[in-house]
């Protein structure tokens, strides 16, 4: 396995996480859920670069990441469920109150 | 103490416009009666010491502006050519004072009236007695303005302040003639000194002076093409008239030729343009003085006609006549003023001379003052007007490259006798033609109205005669056959029987004369030569037009506009609210943005 096939996978995964972000229209999880997908994408790139080159950095970058995500998606679930109680509904579509 | 001469207006119409209301209407009339009739005792002693002595008086007051050569400083300088101005200036200027205070009587502004009277003679005063061109041009701009604030002096009606707004703008354009001459005398000689100025050689601009100051002549003088603004400076009272029309403001015009004579001299082509305007203006007025029924406007032309015979005069250069007759013509023309205003104010303020007649019989003072300013002005030998005008018409007969002044003088003198006399036949002499409680209840006025009449009469019958000599100098008398001699006398005869004698015709006369198709001369007459219609079509009203459509709507309004401030503010909110749009609100569509951002951002590093 080289390490070109590594990489194109997870830019590919990194891509469908911008995708999901970008096209998505209704579910405010759904978008959470592409952030995930995003940042695991670029901690699997962080994992290849430290297993390729050697380096102990990307993994322990990969740690911290993995927290970052988990601490961002606790309080991400947390503003939608409390946006749910107050709107009732979490489609993005509704979410355009503040106009420039 | 000859510096009270042109202090004793100033103070007289400061105090009067200041403190009147304290003083009163008859305290500030007793006031300036009091400043103008030592000034007018002064001034005939500087003429006595001046003109008559061959002396000049200078007075230096205090430099104006000390540039080097450009010496501006205002002065009292009077010589043998201001001394006779100073005289009429303050003697008609005294009279009309004497006569407003009978004539304005029961006004309720009549402070504000006499205040102003004599600060015009002020103006006057400081423009005739200046050394340069600066000063005079004080007394210029002063004359003018006090001349609209007197037209304008019942503000409250719109045809005076249609009036005055005319003669300011009017003798504007001649300013800014003048302006222009001057400018050039200082640019061409380096001086505005009167006798520092000696034209020494023969160039363009040597010509051009003159022109100049011939236009800014014309429009003061009211000459031919900016005379438009005298007839309706009738507007004003009459006094008012008296003192713009006889003495001060129009003959300023004719005052700074003579002043200007040396500049003149010196252009061959500015002197024919001159004389030719002269005898042209000369005619012109005298022509529509017959057609005219107002008979404030009637003297009006008269004035206008008789300003030409001055400038005339200077055309051919014998300046000396041209200022004999312009102070012979002061006595008389103010005389005719204010005995016009006497019949106006006995005939209930009516100025028609259709709605009079027969008021001889009611008013036999005032018609005999107007007689005589008639037949001074007609020229009846031996009076003032033959000593001057006579000697006028003698003169511009020798002139071979200028004959047609003579021939175009000659048939004004003829007009001048004609509707003079039109006018005294038909106010005093006709059947009457006035309501009857009118005609009763008219009767003389008092005799502070009258005096300056009489005094007046007396300046027009025996002045002329008196100071020919000091005036004149050495002017030789051409040595002409009897016959063309008698010529302007014949003419004034014919033109006297005429006027005489044209309501007189029989009624098979009227019905040939009405047969000729009368109208239509009449209608040319009448209406000024279609001067002021020529002038509102063809350069007013186009230039109101430039100035709406073209300098207002497309340029301020237009293109300024849109280039500058208002167009630019509109520009950039547009702008900023375009950019704004790209804030929807929509989630997704900042994802995009900052994605897409972001991957520039990428590419490009």
């Amino acid at each position: 396995m080289r390490i070109k096939s590594f990489i194109i996978t997870s830019l590919i995964l990194f891509i469908l996480g911008i995708l999901g972000v970008s096209l998505n229209r209704t579910n405010l999880i759904l978008l959470l859920m592409s952030v995930e997908l995003m940042l695991l994408a670029a901690s699997f790139l962080f994992i290849i670069a430290s297993s390729f080159f050697d380096i102990l950095f990307g993994q322990i970058f990969t740690i911290i990441v993995l927290t970052v995500a988990a601490a961002e998606s606790a309080i991400g679930l947390a503003i939608i469920v409390t946006y749910f109680r107050i709107r009732g509904k979490i489609s993005i579509k509704l979410l355009n109150t503040l106009k420039g | 103490m000859y510096i009270l001469i042109i202090l004793l207006p100033l103070i007289s119409s400061l105090v009067i416009l200041l403190l009147g209301r304290n003083f009163g209407v008859r305290g500030s009339n007793h006031f300036s009666l009091l400043c103008l009739g030592i000034a007018n005792l002064l001034s005939c002693f500087s003429y006595y010491e001046t003109v008559i002595l061959k002396s000049s008086i200078h007075i230096n007051l205090f430099n104006w502006i000390p540039l080097n050569l450009f010496d501006a400083s205002i002065n009292f300088h009077v010589d043998s050519i201001s001394g006779g101005m100073i005289l009429i200036v303050n003697m008609v200027s005294f009279l009309v004072h004497l006569y407003s205070t009978s004539y304005m009587e029961g006004d309720p502004h009549s402070c504000r009236f006499m205040g102003y009277l004599s600060l015009f003679t002020f103006f006057m005063l400081v423009l005739v007695s200046s050394q340069n061109y600066v000063q005079l041009f004080i007394g210029w701009e002063g004359v003018g303005l006090c001349s609209y604030l007197l037209i304008n002096y019942w503000f409250g009606r719109l045809q005076a302040n249609k009036a005055a707004i005319k003669a300011m703008l009017v003798n504007r354009v001649g300013d800014a003639a003048l302006i222009a001459g001057v400018m050039l005398i200082w640019y061409n000689y380096g001086t505005v000194n009167f006798h520092s100025i000696f034209p020494s050689n023969q160039n363009f601009a040597s010509t051009l002076i003159p022109i100049f100051l011939l236009i800014g002549a014309v429009g003061k003088s009211a000459q031919f093409g900016l005379h438009t603004w005298l007839p309706d400076a009738m507007e004003g009272p009459t006094p008012v008239s008296a003192l713009i029309h006889a003495a001060t403001m129009v003959t300023a015009g004719v005052y700074l030729i003579i002043r200007s004579s040396s500049l003149f001299e010196a252009s061959s082509i500015a002197l024919i343009v001159t004389g030719l305007i002269g005898a042209i203006t000369a005619l012109f007025a005298a022509t529509i003085g017959l057609a005219q029924n107002d008979i404030k406007k009637i003297i009006a032309y008269s004035t206008c006609s008789q300003l030409g015979f001055m400038v005339l005069a200077c055309g051919i250069s014998y300046y000396s006549v041209g200022l004999f007759h312009l102070i012979n013509h002061a006595f008389f023309k103010a005389l005719l003023f204010l005995g016009a205003g006497s019949v106006i104010h006995a005939m209930v303020d009516e100025q028609d001379i259709r709605k009079m007649g027969s008021t001889v019989l009611s008013l036999p003072l005032s018609s005999v003052f107007i007689l005589i300013g008639s037949l001074a002005l007609a020229g009846t030998p031996f009076m003032t007007g033959y000593y001057s005008k006579d000697l006028l018409l003698e003169l511009s007969t020798k002139q071979y490259y200028l004959i047609i002044v003579c021939w175009l003088g000659l048939i004004a003198t003829l007009l001048t006798a004609f509707y003079s006399f039109k006018l005294i036949n038909r106010t005093f002499m006709l059947y009457q033609n006035s309501p009857k409680n009118w005609w009763t209840v008219a009767h003389e006025g008092k005799f502070n109205l009258l005096f300056p009449l009489f005094v007046l009469s007396m300046g027009s019958i025996f002045f002329g005669y008196f100071f020919k000599d000091p005036i004149l100098g050495s002017v030789i008398h051409p040595n002409l056959s009897v016959l063309v001699k008698l010529t302007p006398l014949l003419l004034s005869g014919l033109g006297v029987l005429a006027g005489l004698f044209i309501f007189l015709i029989t009624k098979n006369l009227w019905n040939l004369f009405f047969s000729f198709n009368i109208i239509k001369p009449y209608d040319f007459l009448v209406t000024a030569w279609g001067f002021d219609k020529i002038i509102s079509t063809f350069l007013v009203s186009p230039l109101w037009k430039f100035g709406y459509k073209t300098s207002l709507k497309l340029f301020d309004l237009g293109i300024v506009e849109t280039i500058g401030p208002f167009g630019l503010s509109k520009r950039v909110v547009l702008l900023t609210q375009n950019l704004s749009k790209l804030q929807p609100g929509y989630l997704f569509n900042y994802a995009i943005i900052m994605i897409l951002f972001a991957s520039i951002f990428i590419l490009i590093n």
